[in-house]
């Protein structure tokens, strides 16, 4: 009984063991012993100097208990055909009547009632479900045919059709959420509701980085887009997976990360030598700690400073001629426009970052549409047909996948009154338009078909999660094995559905 | 749950029940033959009470068996034969287990020896029985002396040798259909046991119609939603994979369903050969599953299984990026970032052991000259090359030409001319051929 009394006292008095507690703590230690058999594990694999192809080695390696390790050796799954990602985000949801959805026969039916045949009792807003009537409208836009496939497109995206025969267009995508942050948060993360990580992280735990020198995965929201709806920086967080993965937003304009420059009468050997102690503190603090998050600490401040030269270099257009400038529109030389962000996109591109997010915002148009979409087309048609150009001649396009689409569609019927120049349209998730190009998709084909008035789908339909595992895919990742255990449970990019569409693929 | 349920569950439930008689009686015989030496004395009270175990079963077994017969679709000759046996056995048994009871052995006194004779024929009447069963179950001729003298068709030694109904597409339908579709088993009075019988049908018409996918019954069925009544195979066997409909299909419209013929004879293989060199197990190296989402890609076969990790720790130490593309076979995509200053010299020799594993490679902007990519030569599955923004000249193309596997190359922004272009569009592989800021244009 003394002997126990005395024991405590000892515990409570010595500060060496309160040390030795915190270390042992239970989620400590768990962590730390599975990362130490990982690594041990990972150490065996690398010090062997063969990949053997024995089937002992590669078909069933040999599980090091640790579920992350195990999943990550794993990959790749397939031979990649995309090394690099830029998805231009157009945010609010572009309206696939002005743009790339043809429907021909609503000229006849302009004004007339949207049939219940046609409806099927889909939810509405409550923005438009109140409406008297819900009058069908054309488009406001002329289409004509481009390229070798004749693919109608609006007159309001003459660069983009220009390019055409380089797109794979989807007009079969659908989606479940019908307002603006569950659909855009399903989108990136794969659930409407927030806490998921970003597509982008999902990469990024996948497959690492092919740039010791900048981020993985880079956010560029541009500062032209008409800012209707909001952006969260969760779009591109990291959820549960460990925070090194979460997208590192770049500001619009000309430091579009702060403070990289050292302050005046302080040169970068002192930088160094300051970062130097400052990571032998933390590797004190990990070492008592042992907190994974100290390490994705010390991995950002090398990041950082890496980034104090990276990302000038990358920054600089300078080495940029005048006909790229040109061909990127006049918008480019304006630093932080979606102009500007696809040059930059390239760049970042050029220097194989793996996954660069573009967001323009301002695609709402629930009333004024005629004039609104017009602005944000002629904002962003440019400058996304030369993107492709320019990745094209550059030959980057054999290995990079563009993807262009908003998080749903819009109606058919006028949200508000129905003028002979003006309409809107409220959100429509039961088809939309996005595209794809270059690395492993097939290039000039239209996918998928939606009914005469582009309410519901007819053929070949594409779910949102369906092209998260298409985007996985090209990147050589199997999106029913690419897991993360978090609250006991094992969670993916697309929950538990999903199917790669295969005939897009080459 | 449904009555029909029941009896279907019931009648799934023989084959099941049917083992144990088998099991018992045979150990009621044992324990009989064991007990005439002295040391096996007392298991002879046993002999009765395992036969009463064996005849209870098998009155079960006949129950079961009964209702199972009501539901198939089996040869009645063969049934007809099965039942009585059966019922017989069950009959048999439970008198010989009432007379091995000690009271009736001491009133009738049979002969033991006599006993002992009866109980192997109680054997013997259930070996008969059960092979007549088995019959049932697998067709006649699964345990028949024809069964030892078949000769079993050599695998074939190439895609090309293959005969697509001998090796490829009757393999397929033995393997998935013929336990129901062949011998004494003919659900839906349909047989897959050869082009005859599948071009015959069954009640619901021809199996498969040369070049008519839709009026081809088999396929049509294959390929329905597994939900649907019709779809096969039936009762949650194991379906055809995809690759297996695949190759069906084509064997149905481009091949025109025929038999003795090997792809080497036959038109338009290139779209199967894939499928039924997965199929043959020829190549091994596709990736992922041939099934799932992964799909088949065509993976060079000729890119090493393995990959010495060495020099790849000494390329990354060099600043070079080594990516694993696939693991098996070990393909690798390598990059030198541009303006690296790193020398040719100074990672040839660890280039030079990947040569092999190399598939994408980008050594883009790094000052290289003709010289320096001699090296290229050797990388002989190289898919991607990047090698623009280098001082090269027309000299490189003579490196490039023989690469077999060779799909893009890029050139921008290097001395080359019209000659390079020509002289690399003599290799056929190449497609695309990158030319920007050079003097062509």
């Amino acid at each position: 009984m003394s002997d126990f009394h005395h024991d405590a006292e000892f515990r409570l008095h010595t500060p060496e063991f309160n040390e030795l507690n915190k270390k042992l703590d239970r989620r400590n230690f768990l962590t730390k012993t599975s990362l130490g058999i990982g690594a041990l594990a990972l150490g065996s694999l690398f010090g062997n100097r063969l990949f053997s192809s024995s089937p002992k080695a590669v078909s069933a390696p040999v599980s090091t208990g640790d579920l992350e390790a195990d999943i990550l050796r794993a990959l790749p799954h397939f031979a990649p055909k995309a090394k690099r990602v830029v998805y231009l985000f157009q945010s609010g949801g572009p309206s696939q009547f002005e743009t790339f959805d043809y429907k021909p026969v609503l000229a006849k039916l302009m004004g007339q009632n949207l049939p219940d045949s046609v409806r099927k009792g889909q939810r509405l807003t409550g923005m438009s479900a109140n409406q008297s009537a819900l009058p069908m409208v054309p488009s406001y836009y002329k289409f004509n045919q481009h390229g070798q496939n004749g693919t109608w497109m609006s007159e309001l995206m003459p660069f983009t059709a220009a390019v055409v025969d380089e797109l794979c267009i989807v007009k079969s995508m659908y989606s479940e959420a019908i307002n603006h942050d569950p659909a855009i948060t399903f989108f990136q993360t794969g659930n409407q509701l927030p806490g998921r990580p970003s597509i982008g992280s999902w990469v990024s735990y996948g497959l690492g980085s092919d740039n010791n020198n900048l981020p993985t995965f880079i956010v560029l929201v541009s500062k032209n887009g008409q800012k209707d709806q909001p952006l969260y920086a969760r779009l591109w967080g990291n959820g549960f997976l460990p925070s090194k993965h979460q997208g590192v937003q770049f500001r619009a304009g000309k430091d579009p990360v702060l403070f990289l420059n050292n302050p005046d009468g302080y040169d970068g050997k002192d930088r160094k030598e300051m970062l130097e102690y400052l990571s032998k503190l933390n590797q004190l603090q990990n070492a008592a700690y042992g907190d994974p998050e100290v390490d994705a600490r010390i991995a950002q401040y090398e990041m950082a400073y890496r980034m104090q030269t990276s990302v000038p270099e990358v920054m600089s257009t300078a080495d940029e001629p005048n006909e790229i400038f040109e061909m990127y529109g006049p918008d480019s030389r304006d630093a932080g426009t979606y102009a500007a962000n696809c040059l930059l996109a390239r760049k970042l591109l050029e220097k194989d970052v793996k996954f660069i997010q573009l967001y323009h915002q301002g695609w709402d148009q629930h009333s004024n549409l005629p004039s609104g979409i017009a602005t944000q087309c002629k904002a962003t048609d440019q400058a996304t047909a030369a993107l492709i150009k320019d990745l094209k001649q550059r030959g980057l396009l054999e290995d990079t996948l563009v993807i262009w689409g908003g998080e749903f569609g819009r109606t058919v019927y006028s949200q508000g009154k129905l003028t002979a120049n003006d309409y809107g349209r409220d959100h429509h998730p039961r088809c939309f338009t996005m595209w794809m190009a270059g690395a492993g998709v097939k290039p000039g084909i239209t996918y998928g078909e939606t009914d005469d008035f582009s309410y519901n789908i007819v053929k070949d339909p594409v779910h949102v999660h369906d092209f998260q595992a298409t985007l996985l895919h090209l990147m050589g990742i199997d999106h029913e094995r690419l897991t993360y255990k978090f609250q006991g449970r094992r969670f993916r990019l697309t929950d538990v559905e999903g199917k790669v569409v295969k005939d897009i693929l080459t | 749950m449904t009555l029909g349920n029941i009896s279907t569950f019931s009648g799934h439930l023989h084959p099941l029940i049917v083992h144990l008689p088998i099991g018992f009686i045979l150990l009621a015989a044992i324990f009989n033959i064991l007990s005439y030496k002295k040391k096996y004395e007392s298991l002879k009270p046993a002999v009765s009470v395992t036969l009463f175990i064996g005849f209870i079963s098998a009155i079960l077994a006949c129950l079961f068996g009964y209702i199972l017969s009501l539901s198939g679709d089996y040869e009645k000759d063969i049934l007809l034969r099965h039942k009585l046996s059966g019922i017989t056995l069950a009959i048999i048994s439970g008198i010989l287990c009432y007379i091995s009871t000690e009271k009736v052995m001491r009133e009738v006194r049979i002969p033991k020896k006599l006993f002992s004779v009866l109980l192997l024929g109680v054997i013997a009447l259930m070996s008969y029985s059960g092979h007549e069963g088995a019959s049932l179950t697998h067709g006649n001729d699964y345990l028949s002396v024809h069964t030892l003298m078949q000769q079993v068709r050599n695998k074939p030694a190439s895609v090309q040798t293959a005969m697509i109904f001998e090796d490829v597409v009757a393999p397929i339908l033995q393997n998935k259909c013929a336990q129901c579709h062949q011998g004494s088993k003919l659900k839906g009075n349909f047989s897959v046991e050869n082009l005859q019988t599948l071009l015959k049908g069954g009640k619901s018409g021809p199996a498969i119609v040369p070049g008519k996918l839709a009026e081809s019954e088999l396929y049509k069925r294959v390929t329905l939603d597994p939900g649907h009544s019709d779809y096969m195979p039936a009762d949650g066997k194991p379906p055809l994979s995809k690759n297996e409909i695949q190759i069906i299909k084509w064997w149905i419209t481009k091949a025109g369903a025929v038999e003795g013929k090997t792809l080497a004879q036959l038109k338009d293989v290139d779209s199967i050969q894939m499928q039924v060199s997965t199929y043959l197990g020829f190549n091994k190296t596709t990736t992922g599953n041939a099934d799932g989402d992964g799909g088949t890609q065509a993976i060079n076969p000729d890119i090493p299984m393995q990959a010495d990790t060495l020099p790849m720790a000494h390329l990354r130490a060099k600043g070079l990026m080594v990516r694993l593309m696939l693991k098996k076979p070990v393909m690798l995509d390598i990059t030198l970032p541009a303006n690296s200053g790193v020398k040719m010299s100074e990672i040839k020799d660890d280039l030079i052991p990947l040569a092999k594993n190399i598939v994408w490679l980008n050594l883009s902007g790094n000052n290289f000259t003709d010289s320096d990519l001699h090296i290229i030569r050797s990388f002989v599955n190289l898919e991607k090359l990047r090698i623009e923004k280098n001082p090269i000249t027309d000299d490189v193309y003579d490196d490039l030409v023989s690469l077999q596997h060779l799909e893009a190359v890029n050139l921008n922004e290097t001395k080359i001319t019209a000659l390079t272009v020509d002289n690399l569009k003599k290799n056929t592989g190449i497609k695309r051929i990158y030319t920007w800021r050079t003097a062509i244009n």
